[in-house]
């Protein structure tokens, strides 16, 4: 099993998780799931029980519910993005996508929506403690057999033919590779690729993925690779690394 | 006044465009052969002569020599040859015109149609063209060409003209020159072979020309003329800010009823119809007629007064009554007019309307009147200026008439003569008492205080006896020699004069300040009528009070039986036994068309009701009939104004609740819309709450048991069986409030004592919340009370839920229960929580409280507060958040009556089984 933190490396503590949830059930069953994979827990009721927490103890994730009897989940995002990088994925009940939207700009990194499969909350977990651990700069990044993507050599090959993407294509792709598993929104792909005066040019975007989920073989309406998160961002579909 | 700006800013943006582009002149004829060419070409040649650029487009003289002679000596531009199927067609060169550039050229014929392969179908666009270029235009049309005119014309001729020219040509009219020829002479030229006309067509045209056709045409023509010279001063004087004045204005027609009124209005109407005037009636009531006319108000004085004097006044009234219902008829406008002078009473109404003519009818000249100029019409002549006074000869049935009437006037009512005489008698004796105190000059002021105090009182004739009378008298008794009628020129010429300008002067003020005062207590009747009606209606909340209040004062003030229909709501009750089948068709007949029926009407007469309709601005809303007493035959026009103003007001008031109905039909759509939606979000989020550990419970099991000990394990089992149950009581929840919210609940009561309740109660949260601690303070020896038992305990359940999950941990809930005042059970329920602000206190019962605000809240509070204030209203209770014990969290008191409703069954029990 590859699924929990790196045992391996017993000499560091294990990753430490932060749970802010008032509904105690939820908590607890979070904190059992992350517990029986090896993470260390801390759990808060409320808001501010929360981003004491993180001021005194630390963490590197935060489980952030927004529904918070003290004060609303987005405050304590707020507050704790001034003076902490921790990321933090938002548990909601909401499913707007402009609701999502709005927290990930306000420095949420991820999202689940209630109910959740406990598997989901792990995936998005490790998608955020892997990219800290892994180096940016090793080999193929990404090889599932079908589809391999270098990024130093800029090759990507589908079932061993290579694919000629264009420089726009290739960019994108080493975008969302780069951060598996971890949703990147649409902002931030094009400020990324366009530059800050064409945030609101989607279009752009919608054009670049259909062309290159084309190449890769990919399907939108099933995709292997790289799945939208409707009007919110795209995704880069983490399967287990097959690590050489 | 913005509309005034635009209006002007308009007329001056015209201006300009028609001083840049070339401009129209017109030479308008009734017929063919009036001459139009000749006129045309007779004002080119006047131009030419004073050095104007002129040249003749085109002129078709027809071989005629004189028209011939006057196209001679004037530029002409050579026409253009056109060939057509091997024939050779003449056309008015346009191109070379345009090349030309005079700066006014003559085009003949502005309906003609060009040969095929022309430029334009028509030569009216040609004309256009040139005036788009720049260069005047001088043309001739007949008015049988206009195109507004087509169907009136062919109504006129029975010919169909299909060469029209739009009248959008003559919105670029400099000029309009009719060309006016008598009928008469126009066929003496046809005759004599001078008109022009299509051999082919000669025939069908000679039935053209026959007289009644060119009158009419001839009129048609004078018409369409002093209409664009109307609009041409009124955008002139527009565009020089002026006020906009009308040529064509008011027409005025003043009808007094006393014979052919309805003559009057017939010719007045007719002279609006030919100026295309809008016209009003109008009969102006001074206070006499009004008195009377006040009296007929009320049925007893009807019946009552039978008199000659008030018959003359009713057949009066009942002719302005029909006059004016055909001036309503035929279009104009009605009025009543109240007012002692006649003469300013028309003018101001002149004024008002913006009237130019004034129509009366030839009105009752006394002779002596005539000599003082005090005659009606003398006095409009003197004093109406600007108006043109139209004054109709009306025929002799008038003179009866007014020499009833007059008579009638001169008649002494009911007591005067009786006045007259105490007051001479009176006078008599006061001077023969103060004989020996006054003097003899002294003692006819006792008289002329006699002739005065009559005067201010009756009649003027009255007063004129009294002082004849009193002169008498005082000849009599008191004049040397005494006893004798003997005069002495001295002392008795002066008198009688004295007596009779004291009489004339002093009765003429009196009768015209009784006539004000009448007049006064007329509009004030209708005033305060209108204003009684506005009143109660103004209370009336919905159609049914609307209708109530207003069949109510209809009643009242028109003694009259009435019945309201509006939106099919009817009322009141009383009357609809009154209405037959017949009356019925009337009443549905006003509602379709909008106009009265049934009495005092022209439709379906045979029914005893009136029946008017309730109009909104579009529809017909309703009806209203009224029912006067079977001996009324008429309606006075007061009646009839006072009861459509009373209709009106009633429709509007109607119309008003409508609105009033459909915005609280759009405002609670939008509350549902707003239940619906927090309703859903609760559902999602108290429901998805319970879900999300159920699942994530599940989910952990089933994927990571392995790597968990058997306490995570047992853990998380039981984390789904508690949100398992959690979820079993929101759905529970939730279908209480459906029940609650639907007025479904029924209550099943019974005796049951409180503390049983809330024990049940806290047991059942204990067992969901092992950690709440409750603490009981619950008076002894409370009675049962009688209530649904399971609705109750639900609701103590969700207080005490609610107040645990505020309180601080190991902080017990305290629920407090007393007997109070008033035979009520008083339960608080309290927590040492956060507490709630004051102003929100009030709202955490309200169903959209705390479900809207969504995920902030804490768990649970959803409905459950709602819930109890559902479950404790049906019980006739009431619940309340007040400040917590000590100023500490919050208390939640549900007060229960549990006395009065149970009392009285069992009160009503005891006696039962007594």
């Amino acid at each position: 099993m590859m699924r929990g933190p790196n045992r391996s490396n017993l000499g560091a503590s294990p990753p430490r998780i932060l749970v802010v949830d008032d509904e105690p059930q939820i908590r607890k069953f979070i904190d059992i799931s992350l517990r029986s994979q090896g993470y260390a827990t801390l759990l808060a009721g409320t808001g501010q029980e929360g981003l004491t927490l993180l001021a005194t103890k630390g963490a590197d994730l935060i489980v952030l519910d927004l529904g918070l009897p003290d004060k609303d989940g987005r405050e304590v995002l707020k507050e704790l993005r001034q003076w902490s990088r921790v990321p933090v994925i938002v548990l909601t009940v909401r499913s707007g996508e402009e609701e999502k939207v709005v927290l990930l700009d306000a420095g949420a990194n991820d999202y689940v929506t209630k109910p959740f499969g406990v598997d989901e909350l792990m995936a998005r977990i490790r998608a955020f403690l892997r990219t800290m651990e892994s180096s940016p700069d090793e080999g193929p990044v990404f090889d599932d057999g079908v589809l391999k993507i270098d990024l130093m050599q800029r090759e990507v090959t589908v079932q061993g033919q290579v694919v000629a993407l264009s420089r726009k294509e290739f960019a994108l792709l080493s975008l969302l590779v780069r951060q598996p598993g971890r949703l990147v929104t649409q902002t931030q792909i094009l400020r990324e690729m366009w530059g800050p005066t064409h945030e609101e040019d989607a279009h752009y975007l919608r054009i670049l993925v259909a062309k290159l989920r084309h190449k890769l073989g990919d399907n939108a309406s099933a995709p292997r690779y790289i799945a939208t998160e409707p009007g919110v961002g795209l995704r880069f579909i983490a399967k287990e690394r097959h690590t050489a | 006044m913005g509309a005034e700006r635009t209006e002007q800013a308009d007329a001056l943006l015209g201006e300009l465009k028609r001083q840049t582009a070339g401009r129209l002149t017109v030479f308008l004829g009734a017929a063919p052969g009036v001459g139009k060419t000749y006129a045309m070409l007779a004002r080119a040649r006047e131009l030419h002569r004073q050095g104007v650029d002129i040249v003749i487009g085109i002129v078709e003289t027809h071989g005629r020599s004189e028209t011939q002679t006057m196209a001679e000596g004037l530029p002409l531009l050579p026409r253009k040859q056109m060939g057509y199927q091997g024939r050779q067609l003449e056309e008015m060169d346009l191109d070379g015109l345009l090349a030309r550039k005079p700066a006014i050229a003559l085009v003949d014929e502005l309906a003609h149609r060009n040969a095929p392969g022309s430029r334009h179908e028509r030569r009216w666009q040609d004309v256009e063209e040139l005036l788009d270029a720049g260069i005047d235009v001088y043309t001739t049309v007949n008015i049988q060409h206009l195109e507004s005119l087509n169907d009136v014309v062919h109504q006129i001729t029975g010919i169909r003209v299909s060469e029209t020219v739009p009248d959008a040509l003559f919105d670029r009219l400099r000029d309009i020159r009719l060309v006016d020829l008598p009928a008469r002479e126009l066929i003496e030229r046809l005759n004599h072979g001078k008109v022009y006309l299509p051999e082919q067509a000669a025939q069908a045209l000679q039935a053209f020309f026959s007289p009644s056709n060119l009158t009419a045409l001839r009129e048609l023509a004078i018409q369409t003329v002093a209409e664009h010279v109307d609009t041409d001063l009124r955008e002139t004087r527009a565009a020089r800010g002026m006020e906009g004045i009308s040529i064509q204005r008011h027409v005025l027609i003043a009808i007094d009823g006393r014979g052919q009124s309805e003559y009057l209005v017939r010719a007045g109407a007719k002279i609006a119809e030919r100026r295309g005037a809008p016209w009003s009636v109008v009969t102006v009531e001074t206070g006499r007629s009004a008195d009377a006319a006040l009296h007929t108000d009320t049925l007893n004085q009807v019946a009552s007064s039978l008199n000659k004097a008030t018959h003359i006044e009713q057949q009066r009234l009942i002719e302005i009554d029909k006059a004016f219902s055909l001036a309503r008829n035929l279009g104009g406008e009605t009025e009543v007019l109240h007012n002692t002078d006649v003469t300013q009473a028309l003018l101001d109404a002149a004024e008002t309307r913006g009237a130019r003519a004034i129509v009366i009818g030839r009105t009752r000249e006394h002779p002596i009147a005539r000599i003082f100029n005090r005659t009606l019409t003398q006095q409009l002549l003197q004093r109406c200026g600007r108006y043109e006074l139209t004054i109709v000869n009306t025929p002799q049935a008038r003179l009866h008439a007014r020499r009833l009437s007059a008579l009638a006037g001169r008649q002494l009512t009911g007591r005067e003569p009786l006045l007259i005489l105490l007051v001479s008698l009176g006078s008599v004796g006061t001077a023969a008492l103060a004989e020996h105190l006054l003097g003899l000059q002294d003692l006819s002021m006792v008289f002329l205080v006699a002739v005065l105090l009559v005067a201010s009182r009756a009649s003027m004739a009255s007063a004129v006896i009294t002082a004849a009378l009193s002169f008498l008298a005082y000849n009599f008794f008191f004049i040397e020699p005494r006893y004798t009628f003997y005069i002495s020129a001295q002392h008795g010429v002066v008198t009688v004069v004295l007596f009779l300008a004291a009489a004339l002067i002093a009765g003429r003020l009196a009768s015209r300040l009784r006539m004000q005062v009448v007049a006064l207590r007329a509009a004030n009747s209708y005033t305060t009528a209108m204003q009684n009606l506005g009143r109660k209606l103004a209370k009336a909340a919905d159609l049914g009070q609307v209708i109530a209040a207003g069949s109510s004062v209809l009643q009242s003030t028109l003694h009259a039986k009435t019945w309201i229909r509006i939106n099919g709501e009817t009322g009141p009750s009383t009357a609809a036994n009154d209405l037959t089948e017949k009356d019925l068709v009337a009443a549905n007949w006003t509602q379709q068309h909008g106009q009265t029926s049934g009495r005092y009407t022209d439709t379906l007469t045979n029914s005893s009701w009136w029946f008017l309709p309730v109009r909104s601005d579009k529809d017909t809303l309703g009806v209203v009939g009224l029912r006067f007493p079977s001996g009324m035959g008429r309606l006075s026009f007061e009646q009839r104004r006072l009861a459509e103003s009373m209709v009106e007001d009633i429709g509007q008031a109607a119309l008003r609740t409508r609105l009033v109905s459909e915005l609280e039909e759009a405002r609670v759509t939008g509350e549902t819309e707003r239940l619906r939606s927090a309703l859903l979000s609760s559902v999602s989020h108290d429901l998805r709450s319970p879900l999300s550990s159920m699942i994530g419970a599940a989910d952990s099991l089933a994927r990571y048991s392995a790597d968990m000990g058997p306490e995570d394990q047992q853990s998380l089992l039981e984390t789904i069986h508690v949100e398992g149950e959690r979820l079993d009581r929101y759905i529970q929840n939730l279908l209480d409030m459906t029940r609650l919210g639907q007025q479904g609940l029924t209550l099943t009561r019974d005796w049951i004592g409180i503390d049983e309740l809330v024990g049940s109660a806290s047991r059942r949260l204990q067992r969901y919340e092992p950690n709440v601690r409750i603490q009981h303070d619950i008076s002894p020896d409370l009675p049962p009370i009688h209530v649904h038992p399971a609705l109750i305990e639900q609701a103590l359940f969700n207080v005490m839920e609610n107040a645990a999950k505020f309180s601080p941990p190991e902080v017990p809930v305290l629920v407090q229960i007393r007997q109070i005042e008033g035979n009520k059970l008083r339960i608080d329920i309290s927590d040492r929580g956060p507490g709630i602000p004051e102003d929100e206190r009030r709202r955490i019962f309200d169903m959209f409280y705390s479900v809207e605000r969504g995920d902030r809240g804490k768990q649970g509070t959803g409905l459950g507060l709602t819930i109890v204030q559902g479950i404790v209203g049906a019980h006739m209770g009431s619940v309340e958040a007040l400040p917590g014990l000590e100023g500490k969290g919050t208390t939640i008191r549900l007060t229960l009556p549990w006395g009065g409703y149970a009392n009285q069954e069992m009160k009503e029990h005891d006696e039962r089984s007594q």
